[in-house]
């Protein structure tokens, strides 16, 4: 039995569900963050391993990725700025605690 | 290498860089209003510039197939520039209250280049990058007002929502590579293995990922905190500009890469569109705050240009783009109204605009204007608007929808009308609202150009057939 | 050999490794207990207080930016892999890209991102 692109993408499929379920459970900004990181990272390994077994070899799978990674660490660098705001105005991370608009 | 057919977005770049770079340069107790007229300066004469790009010819693909440069990005590009303008038009007073003024200009531009890349998009990759460049300035935008808590509550819900669209959206364009092993457009649509259960399940997830962008219902939760929390200008922007965007790179995915599965995709929108277009304007109709009701009433906006979608025909295309140009028209001039009452009665509900036609009959007359547009009363152009795209849906053998549209519309004439009613009854505290020229200036060329279209609309429905013609051939 | 066979020998290598670890010295350690030893930490001077306390982050900004900037060089790499093949062009691409950064950098210094507070 050999290691084929199933194996990747059952792997990556199962990072995302639990990036996916850590979003939907988790209260703490942080964690939600590092959950969107981790479905995020989850599509990375998607498009290399489908870039890998390609019948005709190209890289745009790859060049994706680079993009798809800094695309990643400009969302986290708003989203820490933003979370640090959260936290001087509400004294809190937890999302529950963020109710002030309802309707 | 071309780069001519960029030369947009990299005048919206450059300007947004050198922005920055006499930002740094400036001393800080000087005003940065001056910035704010060099981006106005150098928007309108590359929207103006942009009217000599128009050609009859075929449109060429550029850059290995990333980059369309057709006249329909190019309508939407000159849409996404006059949405700017005046955006910045209206909210120069108001930007000038904000500690980081001159930042709150480069993040606006480094948004338009984003929606400008996305008009043009014809690769994935050009459409992850656009939209990750569009929404991540909106997120940091959103959060911009300092002092107020809301801000920040509605940048945080934002950015989770926001990038979890982004991972939906993303997962999905690795699914169609794995399929299609391209990016490009022309060769997801004639993947062979289009339909396979690959194929679909990454159709879906991008479906999904720029519905949370168009705020359609069952994806449009983020949409009433954000607009509420956001500062008044950004609130505009991305109910016109955002969502302009994302209706511009949808119908392009939607006709180019997902050709052959575009007939089973028809009778989805149209639902989705007749349960945003109920939503929205129910919703909408409880409101207290300005804001959130004019981020429900975009929400069914948005449903009435899915309607033009589900016609799949040149006219239902051509009802679209009209349809998002009024509603752009339409949207600046509420939103300059909602500027300034924010800026001088520090609120946006109802109580703040009790008998402004008093203390500003200008505001009132605008606001009046642009909310009957929304709601489609003839003479103004959302009547003319709403017209194209139902009569185009009911060519397709969707009565039923333009039925649906047409209750919807009557059902919208109530709320809008409450804010008029608000606005011209009750009794005045005596104030006057001064306004400044530059706010005039913006709100007089919305209403103008919303009751000029609606009188006659021949001349913008010849540049919006001239656009969707090319494109869907 | 197939793949796996290989992954379950790493695996079952990378759990007894630590637990060797663990084993060997409870077997042949000398046990010579005293007060000095079985402190906190047996040089230095004692802690005072709870550890778990608030602290400054005034690095803050900067390991947001460090974030960004970290990352962004992946782009240098296949630019680099390639130079050869690429020419002029790329090269002059690469100062602008280089240089939008370098603006960033400069917006970060000038508002002073980079200074302890």
């Amino acid at each position: 039995m050999t290691i084929g692109i199933t194996h990747f993408l059952i792997i990556s499929a199962a990072l995302f569900c639990i990036g996916l379920y850590g979003i939907l459970i988790k209260r703490n900004l942080f964690s939600i963050l590092m959950c969107i990181e981790l479905m995020l990272n989850a599509v990375n390994i998607n498009l290399v391993a489908f870039n890998h077994f390609l019948p005709t070899p190209n890289l745009s799978g790859q060049l994706m990725v680079l993009f798809s990674i800094t695309v990643a660490a400009a969302e986290v660098a708003v989203g820490l700025a933003l979370i640090f705001r959260v936290y001087r105005d509400f004294q809190t991370v937890n999302i529950d605690k963020l109710n002030s608009m309802k309707g | 290498m071309n780069l001519y057919v960029i030369y947009p977005e990299i005048t919206v770049l450059v300007l947004a860089l050198a922005l920055i770079i006499i930002d740094l340069l400036l001393p800080s107790e000087e005003t940065r209003r001056p910035l704010g007229y060099i981006t106005i300066l150098v928007l309108s004469i590359l929207a103006i510039s942009l009217f000599w790009q128009y050609h009859l010819t075929i449109s060429a693909y550029f850059y290995q197939g990333l980059f369309y440069y057709d006249n329909y990005a190019i309508f939407f590009k000159q849409l996404f520039l006059l949405a700017v303008i005046l955006t910045v038009l209206f909210s120069l007073q108001y930007i000038d209250t904000m500690k980081y003024s001159s930042e709150f200009y480069s993040m606006i531009l480094f948004a338009l280049t984003g929606m400008m890349i996305l008009a043009s998009a014809n690769d994935f990759l050009t459409f992850f990058i656009g939209l990750e460049l569009m929404t991540i300035s909106f997120y940091a935008l959103s959060g911009f007002g300092l002092t107020n808590k809301k801000s920040s509550e509605a940048a945080i819900k934002y950015l989770i929502i926001g990038s979890l669209s982004t991972a939906v959206t993303l997962y999905g364009i690795s699914l169609i590579y794995g399929t299609a092993h391209s990016f490009d457009f022309a060769v997801v649509c004639k993947n062979p293995e289009f339909f396979s259960a690959l194929g679909i399940a990454g159709m879906m997830m991008i479906t999904a990922g720029i519905f949370f962008k168009m705020s359609i219902i069952p994806f449009h939760m983020w949409a009433p905190d954000t607009y509420e929390g956001a500062p008044v200008p950004v609130t505009g922007l991305l109910a016109m500009g955002s969502k302009a965007a994302a209706i511009a790179v949808f119908m392009r995915i939607l006709f180019e890469a997902f050709f052959p599965a575009a007939d089973y995709f028809m009778p989805v929108l149209a639902v989705f569109s007749a349960i945003c277009m109920i939503g929205g304007n129910i919703a909408a109709m409880k409101q207290k705050n300005i804001k959130r009701m004019l981020a429900y009433s975009s929400i069914a906006q948005a449903g009435y240009m899915m309607v033009g979608i589900c016609a799949a025909s040149p006219q239902g295309l051509k009802g679209v783009l009209f349809y998002a140009f009024l509603y752009v028209l339409a949207n600046t001039g509420a939103f300059a109204v909602v500027t300034v009452v924010a800026l001088e009665k520090k609120g946006t509900d109802y109580e703040q605009f009790t008998a402004l036609s008093q203390s500003a009959p200008v505001l009132a007359m605008v606001m009046s204007v642009s909310l009957l547009s929304m709601a489609g009363i003839p003479p103004t152009a959302g009547f003319a608007g709403k017209l194209y795209l139902f009569m185009a849906v009911v060519e397709h053998g969707y009565l039923w929808l333009a039925f649906v549209g047409f209750i919807m519309s009557m059902l919208s004439v109530y709320y809008y009308l409450k804010v008029v009613r608000v606005m011209y009854t009750g009794k005045s505290d005596g104030s006057t609202i001064t306004i400044s020229g530059a706010v005039r200036a913006a709100v007089l060329i919305s209403m103008t150009a919303t009751v000029v279209f609606g009188v006659w609309p021949q001349y913008l429905s010849m540049l919006t057939d001239f656009a969707a013609i090319t494109f869907l051939r | 050999m197939s793949y796996f066979a290989k992954i379950f020998i790493l695996l079952i290598a990378a759990t007894i490794f630590p637990i060797m670890a663990m084993i060997v010295p409870l077997i042949i350690q000398p046990r010579q207990p005293n007060k000095e030893k079985n402190s906190q930490y047996e040089c230095g001077v004692d802690t005072v207080g709870r550890n778990i306390i608030r602290y400054r982050i005034s690095y803050f900004l900067y390991a947001i930016i460090f974030v960004v900037f970290d990352v962004e060089t992946i782009f240098l790499f296949p630019w680099a892999v390639k130079f050869n093949d690429l020419g002029l062009f790329a090269l002059v691409e690469m100062f602008i890209f280089a240089g939008i950064l370098a603006i960033g950098l400069a917006y970060a210094w000038k508002k002073g991102a980079l200074t302890w507070k």
